[in-house]
């Protein structure tokens, strides 16, 4: 590598870093005592070094406070919207891909025009219509609507259609049905495809923000991506600088984990999600 | 061999199970939900008088769009010249360049429409002692558009030279890579936690830097001149990495061929990105700000949480305005007919988007 090369790697890191900074900040005040940020909040650094340092918030975020159930819910929700989401997706993704059935193209094409629906154009009638089945304030609530997107439809859709056919001849010649080829034969195929739109399905579940804010009124229903922002409005005040960006510490680590351990994954889901819909 | 085929059922059949619980969800919480949205929208409907009498709406047929949308004595002219004006340069430069052969016809079309929607949009106006009969609603999209027009180039510009520089296949670009695309994972109640406090001007990270320079620190948040603007850099922070995500993908598939051949011709670095890099990425360019628009349109939180629409409603934005008419003010109708209104223009996006993406098959 040429000296260009290490001046373009230094003339990025700066930008990097000014990038990093202010989750770096967060996670730094969330280890510094309430007492000292209520004074200041650039003790060392301009903060950015947890100095004086404590683990104290998170010690009492575990106490005292709702942010634990929360995280919770939000893992039952988010599980249960990834399970729902890959069950509806890999299967009518295979029987649209290779099965043949009458009004197969007008349902491809239906689910084609969903994907042009924006959450927030639907909102105000799913609200009625939870209101009118007396579903708000619970897990099924928050985990249904997501289940009728197409994106993941189209995404295994794709998928499947670029699987070569003499596996699954070989199959039929050997006479096995249908639902046992997707079952024996597909679905193990498919788990790549599968793990990127868990990811995706996941981060989504996990950072939505204005359905739960709709459905879910009562505090013990809210995600913690709802309890922050019920927290964050009057926080200097009632919990203390250092507790809500401990919140917002535990409310990042799953999404964070889950993007530096299936990093590739990530990026394939986002990029998916984002030029798909 | 027979026998053991009968046991089974037929591709028919088969494929109906397989589809039945993606249609039913599908039927239930999508396709019924946007009929009922219309629906709701031709009603005067109040969410909690309809919530304890199931009959307390009533049919008005398209008023809400009307009440939402028009007003008293609306009058069209020349009343904002300049944005007019900038629209009708935008319509002669793309009749002039189509025609000199400098723009695709896509690019042409889509900048003559633009042009068109600038001298006719802006045009209408309330006239002698007329008035909008939502005076919030207007100025909503114009801040909405704001953001967008704000957002898209930032966040396209950014991505685009961090990607060029970040395009090589080496452990310490992919470090670089990882950083820059961090903020991309975290929800938005935590990307407004971050810079709430971020511009804080009491405990704020930008207001100690500045102060340690000799500085007075800007009321970020509450200061009408900058509310938006902050927004918009939390915006940027927040979604920037997918943006360079895709245009890394992008540039993966320009061949390595291409940069030699412009090598020989003296054209390195920054040559070597305006006269090959810009015109092989035009349409990755065109994906990523079409996407950008969908997506930042639909802005909620940042200004739900940040700012609260304020100072003086000039953070107010579309689905904020949705929200409150429905679930502060109580009026479904009116919010619908807006949500309507959401829906017509993101739909137009993507059919775009889809249109897009279809060249790029063939």
């Amino acid at each position: 590598m040429n000296r260009g090369y290490y001046w373009l790697v230094i003339g990025l890191a700066v930008p990097a870093f000014i990038w990093l900074v202010p989750t770096l900040w967060m996670l730094s005040l969330s280890l510094q005592p309430n007492e000292v940020l209520a004074r200041t909040t650039s003790s060392t650094a301009f903060g950015l070094l947890p100095i004086p340092f404590t683990t104290d918030n998170y010690a009492a975020l575990f106490t005292f406070g709702q942010t634990p159930w929360w995280f919770l819910n939000s893992l039952i929700v988010s599980l249960g919207m990834t399970l729902g989401v890959l069950t509806v997706s890999t299967t009518a993704g295979y029987a649209l891909a290779r099965l043949e059935f009458p009004f197969k193209r007008a349902i491809t094409v239906m689910c084609l025009i969903g994907l042009m629906v924006p959450e927030q154009a639907v909102f105000i009638p799913l609200y009625t219509m939870f209101a009118d089945f007396g579903w708000h304030n619970s897990y099924h609530a928050l985990i249904l609507p997501r289940m009728a997107v197409p994106i993941g439809v189209f995404l295994m859709l794709q998928f499947f259609q670029a699987i070569p056919r003499d596996i699954e001849e070989a199959a039929r010649l050997d006479g096995v049905g249908w639902l046992q080829i997707f079952w024996h034969v597909m679905l193990p195929l498919a788990r790549p495809a599968m793990m990127t739109l868990a990811i995706l399905t996941f981060l989504y579940a996990w950072n939505d923000y204005l359905w739960p804010l709709v459905s879910a009124q009562q505090r013990e229903y809210f995600t913690i991506t709802l309890g922050l922002a019920s927290i964050q409005s009057n926080f200097a005040q009632s919990e203390g600088l250092g507790r809500v960006m401990a919140s917002g510490v535990i409310a990042s680590l799953p999404v964070v984990i889950l993007f530096l351990i299936f990093q590739r994954y990530v990026v394939n889901a986002m990029t998916a999600g984002g030029s798909k819909g | 061999m027979r026998d053991a085929q009968r046991r089974y059922l037929s591709q028919r059949q088969s494929a109906w199970i397989l589809l039945a619980p993606f249609l039913v969800t599908y039927a239930l919480f999508l396709v019924y939900p946007f009929f009922r949205g219309i629906w709701i929208s031709l009603h005067d409907w109040n969410l909690l008088a309809v919530a304890f009498n199931p009959d307390a709406m009533e049919f008005i047929g398209l008023r809400n769009y009307e009440r939402v949308m028009w007003g008293r004595n609306i009058q069209w002219g020349f009343s904002a010249p300049l944005w007019q004006g900038l629209g009708v340069i935008g319509l002669a430069l793309a009749v002039f360049l189509r025609r000199a052969d400098r723009l695709s016809r896509f690019n042409a079309i889509a900048l003559g429409v633009v042009s068109l929607l600038l001298v006719v949009l802006p045009g209408f106006h309330p006239g002698e002692g007329g008035r909008w009969y939502d005076r919030r609603f207007w100025p909503t999209v114009g801040n909405t558009l704001v953001f967008v027009g704000f957002t898209v180039p930032g966040v396209t510009i950014a991505a685009l030279l961090l990607a060029a520089g970040l395009n090589r296949e080496t452990r310490a670009m992919g470090i670089l890579r990882t950083l820059f695309f961090l903020s991309q994972v975290l929800s938005v109640t935590v990307v407004t936690l971050i810079w709430q406090i971020m511009f804080s001007p009491r405990q704020g990270l930008i207001a100690n830097i500045t102060k340690t320079f000799g500085g007075t620190p800007i009321n970020w948040l509450t200061d009408q001149q900058f509310a938006m603007a902050a927004i918009v850099i939390a915006t940027i922070w927040w979604s920037l990495g997918i943006a360079m995500i895709l245009f890394l993908a992008g540039l993966q598939d320009i061949s390595k061929d291409i940069y030699e051949a412009a090598a020989l011709d003296n054209a390195r670095g920054a040559r070597a990105f305006w006269f090959v890099t810009l015109p092989n990425l035009r349409r990755t360019i065109t994906l990523v700000v079409v996407l950008q628009i969908i997506l930042h349109f639909q802005v909620f939180g940042q200004s739900h949480l940040m700012t609260q629409g304020g100072p003086n409603d000039t953070t107010q934005v579309l689905v904020r305005y949705i929200y409150q008419t429905g679930f502060r003010d109580s009026e479904l109708g009116r919010a619908s007919a807006m949500a309507v209104f959401l829906f017509v223009i993101m739909g137009a996006f993507s059919i775009i988007q889809f249109v897009i993406g279809r060249e790029k098959d063939e």
